[in-house]
């Protein structure tokens, strides 16, 4: 598609990091496994294999010049490339198959990864290197990273792992810091690569445990996460997915700079924590990506846009997850076209009634 | 020890997560010749209707529903030997299970301890089920309900498949959806009966299906509500309006 946009997805994004004159906020759907349709690749052709998933996410860019290139297949893979046993259908996501540690003995198997060699993760790498290659002069390349708490639970098996949380918060706490050091290990690798790593941690969504129990067991360890992208001098994004009212202070105060979020108001948010943080979302993937037609989606990004664009710490106009990997181009090509339209700076709605 | 002592001793164990206690109160049911179906009924689901509420008001998120659960079971499992071997409860049949390509079963499996605890009668085809697996196990056990879940935008489709094969093979079965991607508009459209946001909700979906409520059951349950007081505010009190 022509995007008609003056200037690189990569120019706009150090533009607004900078604080300077700028043309549009950025417009940032979640292309993830959906970039798979971009070369006609099977969901897992796509995830086991550096170069097709490079080449894939190389074409939907020169497709979409969508404002941010993601890599990624599913949450787990972290804990996949630290013992989790995982299936891959043909066509969709890889789902944990047999958690690594069934029994507190398994943790002895327990330890950091080595991102060069364990699991997936080496696709990860030459996806990102690809990728920095081909495309990195005009738009930052950002794989991502389950967190600690979504890997831990990813590593235990989440039904078991989440009643821990008061039947044994010692194993939580053991995993949660094996998770953390594999996180931070996977960051360096990945800026090593030329990539800007983000983390997301759904399993902590409020629609899941409560804010005693986030702060308790998923606060303190994505402070650290959020330290130590920091310390490369990169933002930090976190994203939860799901219902966040209950914990999205809380998510605020980890030190992510910007919250992608999903099933709350983007009102609610701003009054919440827009002070705070940078705030991305929110049009639903299934009503209105996968199921909708491109009138809706308009009316959803302008919505978003009418909500949020005046925020205070910013806005980036998203989906709320994941873009369904059988969501029309028609629709992509809408979400996209009507982003760049309302989000055009200064933010003038009327204009289009 | 009197029995309203140990009926709630059963009730808070359940509340309280407390597996051990709710055995313990069980032991004490029999021990009392207290009747172990009304302890089940009056002790054990009773703080189990607690926990469905403290989970609609916030309170109790779900690693506490699973534990709560876990409670109860215990205290059923301490009492199973001594109920009588034939019920005679006319209970309305459920097959539920995740559809297939998903295998994500957490809320799945909340729905089903709240509708088992509404006094449904249960049966749990799991995760990653095959479309025909629903159809069939309806048919066999001619269920009153069938109720498919999915956290996944993938999946999602095979519900509309499942409630047109069901159509198709001549079964009565209403069905009822969730799930992270699916919302009351979606449910609508594949022809579902019923739709829950959670598991507390389901409750109401489920007896309300099951029950002479003419309103569209589609809605959400507080919708389902307001219009419920609407309807009956118009109908008992017009000056109300």
């Amino acid at each position: 598609m022509q995007s008609g946009d003056e200037i690189t997805p990569k120019e706009r994004m150090l533009a607004i990091l900078q604080g300077k004159e700028v043309d549009r906020l950025l417009v940032s759907p979640l292309i993830l496994n959906f970039a798979s349709r971009s070369l006609n690749l099977a969901v897992r052709d796509f995830c086991t294999n550096g170069e097709n998933m490079g080449n894939a996410n190389i074409a939907c860019f020169k497709k979409y010049r969508h404002d941010i290139v993601y890599l990624f297949s599913t949450t787990s893979t972290l804990a996949e490339a630290m013992g989790t046993k995982m299936y891959f259908p043909e066509d969709d996501a890889p789902q944990v198959e047999t958690p690594l540690i069934q029994t507190r003995e398994d943790l002895k198997k327990l330890k950091p990864v080595n991102p060069e060699k364990d699991g997936r993760l080496p696709v990860y790498l030459e996806a990102v290197r690809r990728c920095v290659d081909a495309i990195g002069n005009e738009v930052f390349i950002v794989p991502v990273i389950g967190a600690p708490f979504t890997t831990s639970a990813a590593l235990r098996g989440t039904e078991i792992f989440i009643k821990e949380l008061y039947t044994d918060p010692e194993l939580v706490h053991t995993l949660m810091k094996v998770a953390t050091q594999s996180v931070k290990n996977l960051i360096d690798a990945y800026v090593k690569a030329g990539g800007v790593p983000v983390t997301v941690e759904p399993v902590a969504t409020g629609s899941m445990i409560s804010e005693r129990h986030f702060r308790e067991f998923v606060l303190p360890y994505l402070k650290e996460v959020y330290a130590h992208i920091h310390s490369h001098n990169l933002p930090g994004v976190l994203h939860i997915c799901g219902k966040t009212k209950r914990v999205i202070q809380c998510m605020a105060e980890s030190g992510a700079d910007i919250l992608s979020i999903d099933n709350i108001d983007l009102l609610e948010a701003k009054e919440l924590v827009g002070g705070k943080v940078c705030l991305m979302g929110n049009v639903s993937p299934a009503d209105g990506m996968l199921k909708g037609n491109p009138e809706i989606i308009n009316d959803m990004v302008k919505v978003c846009v009418a909500k949020a664009a005046d925020n205070p710490k910013g806005f980036i106009v998203a989906t709320g997850c994941e873009v369904p990997i059988h969501t029309p181009h028609e629709n992509m090509v809408a979400f996209l076209d009507a982003g760049r339209k309302y989000a055009r700076l200064p933010i003038n709605l009327n204009h289009y009634d | 020890m009197e029995k309203s002592d140990i009926l709630y001793r059963l009730a808070q164990s359940v509340i309280d997560m407390d597996a051990t206690r709710a055995a313990e109160a069980a032991a004490a049911v029999i021990q009392h010749n207290v009747d172990p179906y009304e302890a089940i009924i009056e002790g054990l689901a009773k703080g189990m209707d607690k926990v469905n509420e403290l989970f609609e008001n916030e309170e109790y998120f779900v690693p506490e529903i699973l534990l709560c659960a876990d409670a109860m079971y215990a205290g059923i499992e301490a009492l199973r030997p001594y109920l009588p071997k034939e019920t005679t409860w006319n209970k309305k049949k459920i097959v539920i299970g995740v559809v297939k390509g998903d295998t994500h079963d957490i809320g799945k499996n909340l729905v089903k301890i709240m509708l088992d605890n509404a006094g449904f009668e249960m049966h749990d085809l799991g995760r990653n089920v095959p479309h025909a697996k629903f159809v069939d196990t309806a048919g066999e056990l001619k269920a009153d309900l069938v109720c498919l879940s999915t956290l996944m935008t993938t999946t999602m489709d095979g519900m509309q498949v499942i409630i047109e094969d069901l159509k198709k093979a001549g079964i009565a079965s209403r069905v009822m959806v969730g799930g992270g991607p699916i919302s009351p508009g979606f449910a609508k459209n594949i022809g579902a009966d019923g739709y829950a946001k959670n598991a507390a909700e389901a409750v109401k979906v489920a007896k309300s299906l099951f029950q002479e409520i003419h309103v569209p059951l589609i809605l959400k349950t507080s919708e389902l509500v307001s219009v419920r007081r609407k309807r009956e505010g118009v109908r008992c009190s017009p000056e109300m309006k």
